[in-house]
């Protein structure tokens, strides 16, 4: 029976491989290809194998300025997501008691996951806009005389949309690694002595680091792999490593926009594979 | 010779599942045909296992399974006509009682309104009628039990296979359900075959007990055979009840022999036809721990008995009996049955010193 | 036997300690808990208050501009919306997002399905394949973009939102899928299969009638990522949906031109689609959910 399983299992998940095949490793190996050619200047290529791409990239400043930029916006998303998303997680696991209530409030918070991005990228505007409603507040309160700039097209809004759209990435799979935790370990622990404090640093922390390293995955290359947000939520004053192949794309410069695309996407999986070096995803998803 | 369609017959069966540890080895056995067998065994011995290669679930490495004489290797388990009732139960949680008992019909292209009519008639067999529309999730254990029964005997199979059905419930519970598996076997006529851990359930319900450890089979027979005339070591000390001493043989005479106890002392044992013995072997003798009577010491002891000495090491009050435990010496307690009313006419205390007598015939020698 | 009483069992804890443990507390909550409390009411307030934002201002005045104050109520945005041509074809890419999630469901649940069991045992390269479906959930959307619209170049075939953005779509929501799969299925007890076989099922039967319902609320979770990942995708389908848009395509566009709050009209609109397939799966989840849960004590 074993034997006939093993065909079995090839046979099943022949129709994940017929889509990822030619709509993820294809495309890959095109974009890899494609940095290879030079432009015709029309859209068009010349297959005329040169790494030109790549050193106008690596010598150029642009690059190095475009990945600080980005990493900058990555850092900072991935700190305060984290933040937030752990205590969140942490608040719904340990503080809420009906395990139904805790897991009705934990679909609450990813509902707005399952709408439109982009919309709620846009409603920030009369929330946080010279005219919006945080300002006009500010202003009736007499808090400040003068509506405040910052609040909106600058970086604190992309980071602001940024943590907003992505700390659900981190509640997710903290919730989860902390749900599994046994609760009477921790209330032993408890009633020997020890302080909420030091359980969350001694017991929680440690068995929530898989759920941490799978929501870091998810935000890094998220925020790495993002174009639109940025572009409008800092006004056209900040770019982005993506932003800038989609202006490249849109100028039909396929050869440099590639070989920015295969950097990045090397860049990318060094990220994701120091954060897989920390915990065994494979096991913790198929748990 | 007509051995009956649910005769079941093992024959130098093997099952290895990584190829070099054999989980079953070589193992011989016939089940006559509409008797209870229990197959008994700590975790790991093989018995889970022998019982999924009659089913159908796994292969046997080697040897031959027979199910009313025809050899079953190879056909898949509703071509064995065996059913299974699995230690969880399996029941299928999101079907109702009917449908689950219906389900093996369901699956035959059996119509709804016959299946449902047939289903209906076996519910009212193991008494279930009441909540033929509830879901598994609503019933309590000893109900889920009794549907897993009908679901399995409805196929109407020459030999249904239990896993430790038992299990799973709790003391009271066990008890009782017993009888139930033992009233549904007679009812239904069948062969069972079923697992356990548990000594006391293997002895109160089969026919036939097999003893098994590490794979292969250590003795087969009765209930009483075992208990009472387990044949080596293991089996002795596993099914409780018998005190395990060992000793070298000092005198053959005739038709006993002497064995030097660690106290010194001879004990005197009949020979067992079968076993060998010569002067200067190792040998194990077993003694019922209901047949051992406690003396003080300087009392003398009687005739035609065989004793050791020990000293009181725990006492445990039982109801019925007092299970009195004694360092005789060797590496484990010598354990007496007393009965109650006796132990508490002359109590002895823990350390106290005593002498644990027995008449010599009781004693068996072990391979 | 719980946790408690085997910890108990093994003498580590003390009865009376895990009975005080277990207790429940006699006073109110810790102060951290109000802490923690309020974190989370603020968070849930910033999660839904832009959201809300947008919705009370699609009901703006014809007078009103993007911002508060609302200086009154009216359909208007809402009509303009469907009316006006300058505000771009937004019944054709709704119905076009609508049926090409639909596509992407179906094919995601039927496939998602098929590679959680395929992954049930280990089979040869199965490492590879999972390592390949997490690259395809981290791969940056647009890239992936590119490169399958330069692969339709090279090729010669023309980009379609019914052909080549299902598929790459697909590659966004298979992952999530599969992964919910795994985790339904490693909650699946193959003794329920087994007993099927013994009862005489085909593979196919025991798969039919016993494996796929009781997955079903798992299915059911699939499908709700499946449409909802694929209704509002945007990066990936950029470059792959040809030349009619799908709606957030068409919403990009909008953002980039329009400025009234026809535009949060339209995010009103498409919000209230979302919502309703989100309260349609989890509830029925829930429905399941209820009806198989134990009511019964263990004795």
């Amino acid at each position: 029976m074993a034997a006939r399983d093993r065909i079995f299992g090839w046979v099943y998940v022949s129709p994940l491989l017929l889509v990822l095949v030619p709509f993820f490793v294809a495309p890959l190996l095109v974009v890899i290809a494609a940095s290879f050619f030079e432009s015709d200047g029309f859209g068009g290529l010349i297959a005329n194998p040169t790494l030109g791409n790549y050193v106008d990239i690596f010598t150029s400043a642009l690059t190095f300025n475009l990945y600080l930029e980005t990493i900058k916006f990555t850092v900072l998303t991935w700190f305060f997501s984290l933040i937030i998303g752990f205590w969140i997680a942490y608040f719904l696991v340990f503080h809420v008691r009906s395990p139904l209530l805790g897991i009705g409030l934990f679909l609450l918070c990813t509902v707005p996951f399952w709408t439109s991005n982009i919309i709620r990228m846009i409603s920030w505007i009369p929330l946080l806009g010279k005219e919006g409603l945080i300002n006009m507040s500010l202003i009736k309160l007499g808090v400040v005389h003068e509506p405040l700039e910052f609040l909106l097209f600058s970086s604190f809004s992309v980071v602001v949309a940024y943590v907003h759209q992505l700390t659900i990435f981190m509640v997710v799979p903290i919730f989860n690694a902390m749900a599994r935790i046994d609760k009477r370990v921790v209330e032993a622990a408890l009633d020997a002595g020890a302080s909420r404090f030091d359980i969350v640093r001694l017991i929680v922390l440690p068995l929530s680091k898989n759920g941490i390293a799978l929501g870091s995955i998810f935000v890094v290359s998220i925020v790495m792999g993002d174009f639109f947000v940025i572009k409008v939520m800092s006004g056209g004053g900040s770019a982005s490593v993506v932003g800038a192949l989609y202006e490249d794309v849109g100028v039909l410069q396929y050869p440099s926009a590639a070989a920015s695309a295969v950097l990045l996407t090397i860049v990318v999986t060094l990220l994701v594979t120091a954060i897989l070096r920390t915990v065994d995803v494979r096991k913790e998803i198929a748990r | 010779m007509d051995l009956g369609p649910g005769h079941i017959e093992l024959a130098g069966v093997v099952k290895s599942f990584d190829g070099f540890v054999s989980a079953v080895d070589g193992v011989n056995i016939k089940i006559p045909d509409g008797s209870y067998c229990c197959l008994l065994g700590p975790s790991g011995c093989g018995k889970t296992t022998i019982l999924r290669m009659i089913a159908g679930h796994e292969d046997p490495t080697a040897g031959e399974i027979l199910i009313g004489g025809e050899n079953v290797v190879g056909l898949p388990p509703v071509a064995r006509r065996t059913a299974m009732m699995f230690q969880s139960y399996a029941l299928f949680p999101h079907l109702s009682v009917r449908d689950n008992v219906a389900f093996a019909l369901r699956v035959r292209g059996i119509s709804k309104a016959e299946r449902h009519k047939a289903s209906d008639a076996m519910m009212e067999k193991v008494r279930l009628t009441e909540f033929a529309d509830r879901l598994p999730a609503q019933l309590s254990g000893g109900q889920q039990q009794r549907v897993a029964l009908a679901r399995a005997a409805i196929t109407e199979p020459r030999v249904l296979l239990l896993d430790e059905p038992l299990s799973a419930l709790d003391e009271h519970l066990r008890i009782q359900m017993r009888q139930e598996l033992r009233y549904m076997q007679r009812e239904l006529g069948i062969t069972f075959v079923h697992v356990t851990h548990t000594q006391l359930e293997a002895i109160a319900l089969a026919d036939l007990v097999v003893v098994m450890e590490k794979g292969k089979i250590r003795q087969a027979g009765p209930a009483r055979d075992v208990y009472a005339s387990p044949k080596d070591r293991y089996v002795a000390g596993f099914l409780g009840g018998q005190n395990v001493l060992s000793g070298k043989v000092q005198t053959v005479n005739g038709h006993v022999a002497v064995v030097a106890a660690p106290t010194g002392t001879g004990i005197t044992v009949p020979l067992t036809p079968g076993i060998h013995v010569d002067k200067g072997d190792s040998i194990a003798i077993a003694v019922r721990r209901d047949d051992v009577e406690l003396v003080r010491p300087g009392a003398a002891a009687a005739d035609g008995t065989a004793s050791v000495p020990g000293r009181v090491t725990a006492i445990e009050y039982q109801g019925y009996f007092v299970k009195v435990m004694l360092d005789a010496g060797g590496d484990e307690d010598f354990v007496v049955y007393v009965s109650e009313r006796k132990f508490f006419g002359n109590p002895l205390g823990v350390g106290d010193a005593v002498l644990a007598t027995w008449p010599v015939d009781v004693a068996r020698l072990l391979h | 036997m719980t946790a408690a009483d085997h910890a108990v069992r093994a003498g580590a804890v003390s009865k009376a300690m895990v009975a005080h443990a277990i207790a429940p507390r006699a006073g109110g909550r810790p102060w951290t808990f109000y802490v923690l409390l309020t974190v989370f009411v603020l968070y849930v307030l910033a999660l839904y208050g832009p959201m809300i934002c947008i919705y009370i201002l699609s009901f703006q005045d014809v007078r009103g501009g993007l911002v508060f104050p609302m200086k009154g109520f009216s359909l208007h945005w809402f009509v303009d919306l469907f009316t006006q041509v300058r505000t771009g074809d937004v019944k054709g890419s709704f119905d076009r997002s609508v049926k090409l999630a639909a596509i992407v469901t179906v094919i995601t649940v039927v496939v998602s399905f098929l590679a959680g069991m395929a992954f049930r045992r280990r089979f040869r390269g199965d490492g590879i394949v999972f390592y390949l479906m997490i690259g395809s959930l981290v791969a940056p959307g647009l890239v992936l973009s590119i490169g399958v619209g330069l692969l339709m170049h090279f090729i010669g075939v023309e980009g379609r939102w019914y052909t080549t953005a299902v598929g790459a779509q697909l590659s966004w929501t298979l992952p999530f899928g599969v992964l919910v799969m795994f985790a339904v299925m490693s909650r699946f007890d193959r003794a329920w299969e087994e007993a099927a076989y013994d009862l005489g099922a085909t593979r196919w039967q025991a798969i039919r009638l016993v494996v796929i319902p009781i997955l079903a609320p798992g299915i059911v979770a699939v499908a709700l990522f499946g449409f909802t990942l694929s209704y509002d995708e945007f990066a990936r389908t950029l470059q792959t949906a040809g030349s009619l848009n799908t709606l957030p395509l068409e919403i990009w566009t909008m953002t980039l031109n329009v400025t009234s709050p026809s535009l949060y009209a339209l995010g009103t609109i498409t919000t209230i689609v979302s919502f309703t397939i989100i309260i349609a799966c989890l509830g029925s989840i829930a429905l399941i959910q209820k009806r198989r849960a134990s009511r019964v004590p263990a004795y």
